[in-house]
């Protein structure tokens, strides 16, 4: 018998409710896939034997490398050319370059493009001057084009990072589980595979897509990008707009950079009935922020969006009802065929299918994300489960 | 018209939920990891990354619920989920197999999810010693469930150690043997911070809801 499992008060049975549900509190599909992203290249390298090994060839090369800087300044006399490339969340991948103007932190740029072999270094950084321009080869296959007057460099965590005038960036796809971050002021734009420009200019930065999707982090915050979206935000975010708070899992939380659409695409943001439902959602007044809801996906535009894919949210995850979420969310697919959702409808579609033993409906769904989404991120993992599904299908039918 | 119909209509939705909280039963997918996880740890151990997928897959949603429920705030999550299994990657070839892997796994987290505390701790009385300001509340912005909100709340008032024994066997349903292999105590010790931690949280939670 559990604990209070005959409450003799409010509190007890508060107490044995909380903990029920307590359980069930195991985060959502896209968490665990994201932190995955984030760990799966752990996983490509086995595990160091001993690090005395490492030390010892690290202290070796750096030793080489420094002797090799040296000579090179001393029979150019220059300053030591300061070569960074990569990116943590990248393989350490051979002969990473920078090519065109190289400058490290004391020099000057130069006219004549530079080639050289380096280990990553923050700090250091790559300027252009005026009607200059350089491409630098990052990790991974990724490249940055530096427009005149910008500068380039890499933070602690060896990201490259665009401190001042803009850089058009082109990331090949990424493997499963392996994504690439390029910072811009106090924002982390993350991609899998894509084009993109990137600018910092005195008091914004700005994110224009050309191919493929981007999510622009602050801290927690984030903001999906899909081609041909344009962002910006403050640069010194105290100076942003008051608080937005968004229902909308790509930007769930409050101080969401604001996001200035383009071409028409509908933007992730909110306004007043989504925060009135947030609050209620918050208070445990299901009914009522369905209401609210409800009424805001009855009108049109971001915010009906939103309101249209929250519905299905709340029946799955707070009401428990999840061929209910499935109604919903594609009621949204219908109303928003190219939604800005549209993707995390599929996803959670797909997820909650599974979730409830239809197997066979959860293939469906499964195999129709990997062909209508062919570069989505996300394509490997719904992959793999299409193959457990087909799996589970096979096994019923043989019994 | 679309939204007029049944299925966006708030009375239907809220009218479900009396139905029950069980209206589907969940079939568990024959995973190609259903081996058992001795099996998965030796696949790992030869670089077999389909089964570092296995181990993160299926471990993943209670080291979530683990950290959730030792306090570790929403926003840092992620990050601590990351760190631990990552831990666990790097640490697996140390893993003897005396213990359940999942005990493993329990016991770096817990360790983990203890030192964040430690640490937010340290912030927060840093904060309050230099600038003058009160903690902020450990309110999970992501939580919607009031239930689940309160609970953090409740738990957020027993020391570590209990916490963890209290976390441990009423939520993800241990026995007092694994616990006591998870926190390195006697299973006598157990069986005493879990009398104390339920007392403790009775208390509390009379104290919230007079």
């Amino acid at each position: 018998m559990k604990w209070l499992e005959s409450p003799r008060n409010d509190a007890e049975r508060l107490l044995r409710e909380g903990l029920d549900l307590a359980v069930q509190r195991t985060g959502d599909e896209i968490t665990h896939r994201r932190v995955w992203a984030r760990i799966g290249d752990a996983t490509e390298a086995p595990p160091l034997r001993s690090y005395r090994g490492l030390v010892v060839s690290g202290a070796a090369l750096v030793l080489l490398g420094t002797a090799g800087v040296l000579a090179y300044s001393h029979l150019h006399g220059k300053a030591p050319v300061a070569v960074v490339a990569g990116n943590p969340t990248l393989p350490a991948a051979p002969g990473n370059r920078v090519a065109g103007n190289v400058a490290g932190s004391d020099s000057t740029p130069s006219k004549e493009a530079a080639i050289a072999e380096a280990e990553h270094a923050p700090g250091h950084y790559v300027r252009t001057g005026p009607g200059e321009r350089a491409r630098v080869a990052l990790g991974g296959g990724a490249e940055a084009n530096l427009d005149e007057s910008s500068a380039l460099t890499w933070d602690s965590q060896h990201r490259p990072s665009i401190e001042r005038g803009s850089a058009r960036m082109s990331v090949p796809h990424q493997p499963p589980g392996w994504r690439f971050s390029v910072t811009a002021g106090p924002y982390v734009v993350t991609v899998v595979g894509t084009k993109f420009d990137v600018r910092v200019a005195s008091r914004t930065v700005g994110v224009d897509v050309s191919e493929g999707i981007v999510e622009v982090w602050r801290g927690t915050h984030s903001t999906r990008l899909v081609a041909g979206d344009s962002w910006h935000g403050p640069l010194y975010p105290e100076e942003s707009l008051p608080a937005q708070p968004s229902l909308a899992p790509t930007s769930t939380v409050d101080n969401s950079p604001p996001v200035t659409p383009a071409r028409g695409k509908p933007a992730v943001q909110t306004n007043q009935s989504l925060l009135d439902a947030q609050s209620a959602l918050q208070a445990g007044n299901f009914s009522r922020a369905v209401e609210i809801l409800t009424r805001t996906a009855q009108g049109s535009g971001p915010a009906a969006e939103n309101a249209a894919y929250e519905l299905g949210r709340i029946a799955r995850y707070n009401l428990n009802h999840p061929r209910q979420a499935v109604a919903l969310w594609d009621k949204y697919r219908i109303r928003f065929p190219s939604g800005l959702l549209r993707t995390e409808a599929d996803l959670s579609i797909v997820e909650t299918l599974s979730h409830m033993g239809d197997v066979r409906a959860a293939l469906a769904e499964a195999d129709a994300f990997v062909t209508r989404h062919p570069d989505s991120e996300r394509r490997l993992d719904v992959q793999r489960l299409a193959e457990r599904l087909r799996a589970a299908e096979a096994a019923a039918d043989s019994r | 018209m679309i939204w007029d119909d049944e299925v966006w209509s708030a009375e239907a939705l809220i009218d479900k939920t009396t139905m029950g909280q069980k209206q589907f039963t969940k079939t568990p997918l024959p995973m190609p990891a259903a081996a058992a996880d001795a099996e998965l740890v030796r696949l790992c151990r030869e670089g077999d990354t389909e089964a570092w997928r296995s181990l993160y897959d299926r471990h993943a949603p209670s080291v979530y619920r683990f950290t959730a429920a030792l306090g570790v705030p929403a926003e840092e999550r992620e990050d601590a989920a990351q760190d631990i299994f990552i831990a666990v990657f790097r640490s697996l070839r140390h893993f003897r197999g005396e213990a359940q892997l999942s005990t493993w796994i329990y016991r770096i987290a817990s360790r983990h999810a203890i030192r964040l505390g430690r640490r937010r701790r340290a912030r927060e009385l840093m904060r309050a010693v230099m600038l003058k300001e009160s903690p902020h509340p450990t309110i999970d912005p992501t939580e919607r469930s009031t239930q689940i909100a309160t609970l953090d709340r409740m738990l957020a008032k027993l020391p570590p150690k209990k916490r963890t024994v209290l976390v441990l066997f009423e939520i993800e349903g241990l026995s007092a043997k694994e616990i006591s292999d998870v926190v390195g105590c006697p299973e006598n010790t157990v069986w005493s911070r879990l009398h104390h931690a339920r007392a403790e949280m009775v208390t509390v939670a009379r104290r919230m809801v007079p």
